[in-house]
């Protein structure tokens, strides 16, 4: 996947990731972000596009519930395994070893209404504030304390990585809600009788809409992540690459997405935020960016995609199933421009994820490819082209063996 | 001239004809925001537009008539930090005071067009909208 493709016919001359990284390194890369870039295309064309630019910066930020972080919390005297714990009153994973918990962006706070999650302490670490541990555990000989009452933060901790199993969707749906009581879902407030479509991806900016078979995307590609720096760990939980595709090859429902790594002392509070969705829960708005080189046409071609090319459907969650009606066949250039029209009716649009944070991620991303402060990787192995995705059924020991 | 303003009702004031007397009485235009009435009285918020003359009369009928008058600059506040840009507001709001700028898509609040209707406060997910009456 390094050897540029020549085609002498286009007089496109492709880049390796060698050629791209020197020039970046001398300060002479050309990076654009993803909407310099297909204003570019829209002027000179596809083939001076692949010719003369490097980099491209894609970007998004919405809320992204299979989030969370990790911490070490360094070891108490006397020593103790913690068992149960909690900080700042939502329950965290204690089920390694003795001081490493894993807190989870949608767990909740019981004692407060669903306003209070995981993903609220994760925003308060990361703005720098302490946070309350509770913890207990079984006494044993070499970890004595049975409990523990105590402040931790940052600063304290030997380790603090957001680690997240499914970020940055490729395409997700919409959603609308055809019945005759409002509904309160992880789309967001649905009005009744059709009274808004809400909808999640960032379309023409969002990373894999712009590398739809994850030339460029894959394990050990480096991030924007939060603000800092991070990695693409592995292949997202329900990565489902073999969904209908446009021509051109984008996804028009959810396929791929991304498990990422970064450590939480280099993120800001301005793209990584707690956020409530009423009577749902919590969830963590994630801001990720990724820069896609530019290694040839085809490249080029896919950075080129805009709003009115890519597809998603909106479902009508007013079916309270694992599949639901589809109502309308969208693009996203339909869906941003704040209306659309559903069975007749004009429906407003609202975004879950925001198209601003999204754009000023792919200009900081650019800022720190062009000062030098941010190399780009080329991925040490590809994300899997042949995955499905399986469901969830109840089923006796043997059926599930076979 | 145009202002809002929160009465508050007790029982007895809550039969009185109060918004019949506002435009026939005072010559003044009522837009009715919010209305609420429960075992303990009432709450309102309306706007009214007139002479500035005719507004002071108006307030000063509403005070004889034992209903206690607010008058609010701003219904709803958005804290700005808070807001993330996002527009899952925009699609709710009944009076487009939230909309998304189509150039920089940021999420403009105009608060001239606001009734404070509060549908937009639980539906933000970062919880930026504060309602104020």
């Amino acid at each position: 996947m390094t050897k540029p493709k020549k085609d002498s016919s286009s007089g496109v001359k492709g880049k390796t990731y060698g050629e791209i990284k020197t020039r970046a390194s001398e300060g002479n890369a050309v990076v654009m972000t993803a909407m310099e870039f297909k204003e570019f295309v829209r002027s000179n064309g596809v083939k001076k596009a692949a010719n003369e630019v490097d980099i491209v910066t894609t970007g998004t930020f919405g809320a992204m519930c299979s989030s969370g972080a990790y911490f070490n919390l360094g070891h108490s005297d006397p020593p103790i395994k913690i068992q149960r714990a909690w900080l700042d009153g939502v329950p965290a994973y204690a089920g390694l070893a003795a001081v490493d918990l894993y807190l989870g962006a949608t767990e909740l706070d019981e004692s407060n209404n669903m306003m209070h999650g995981g993903a609220h302490v994760i925003e308060d670490l990361v703005r720098g504030k302490a946070v309350r541990l509770r913890a207990t555990a079984t006494s044993t000989d070499c970890y004595p304390l049975k409990e523990i009452d105590t402040y931790v933060s940052l600063k304290t901790m030997n380790q603090a990585v957001m680690m997240n199993v499914r970020n940055c969707y490729q395409n997700y749906a919409a959603a609308a809600n055809s019945s005759q009581k409002t509904l309160y879902t992880y789309m967001g407030k649905l009005l009744p009788e059709l009274g808004n479509a809400t909808y999640s991806s960032a379309g023409e900016l969002s990373p894999l809409m712009n590398d739809p078979y994850y030339r460029t995307i894959g394990i050990g590609t480096r991030i924007f992540l939060g603000g800092g720096e991070g990695f693409v760990a592995w292949e997202g939980t329900q990565f489902n690459p073999g969904v209908a595709r446009t021509p051109r090859g984008v996804p028009k429902r959810p396929a791929g997405s991304l498990a990422v790594i970064g450590d939480l002392n280099q993120m800001s509070p301005e793209f990584v935020k707690g956020l409530t969705f009423t009577r749902y829960g919590a969830s963590l708005g994630v801001g990720i960016g990724v820069p896609i080189p530019i290694l040839d046409e085809d490249m080029a071609n896919a950075c080129a995609v805009t709003d009115d090319k890519i597809f998603t459907a909106i479902f009508d969650y007013a079916l309270q199933k694992r599949s639901r009606a589809v109502l309308k066949e969208v693009s996203y250039a339909e869906l941003n421009s704040g209306e659309v029209s559903v069975k007749g009716k004009r429906v407003p649009t609202s975004p879950l994820s925001s198209l601003y944070k999204a754009r000023e991620i792919t200009t900081m991303l650019k800022k720190r490819i062009l000062d030098g402060s941010f190399v780009i990787t080329e991925p040490v192995q590809r994300l899997p082209m042949k995955k499905q995705m399986k469901t969830l059924e109840t089923r006796s020991e043997k059926e599930a063996m076979k | 001239m145009k202002t809002k303003l929160v009465l508050n009702f007790n029982p007895e004031s809550s039969n009185l004809p109060i918004t019949h007397n506002l435009i026939a009485e005072h010559g003044l235009l009522v837009n009715i925001l919010r209305a609420e009435i429960d075992e303990v009285g009432g709450k309102m918020v309306i706007e009214v537009s007139g002479k500035p003359d005719s507004i002071r009369k108006g307030i000063d009928y509403l005070k004889g008539a034992s209903v206690g008058v607010r008058p609010i600059k701003e219904g709803v506040r958005r804290d700005d930090t808070v807001c993330t840009h996002c527009g899952v507001c925009v699609s709710m709001c009944p009076t487009n005071a939230l909309s998304i700028d189509p150039k920089t898509r940021k999420v403009l609040f105009t608060e001239e067009k606001c009734v404070a209707c509060g549908v937009c406060i639980d539906a933000c997910p970062p919880r930026a909208m504060e309602i104020l009456i």
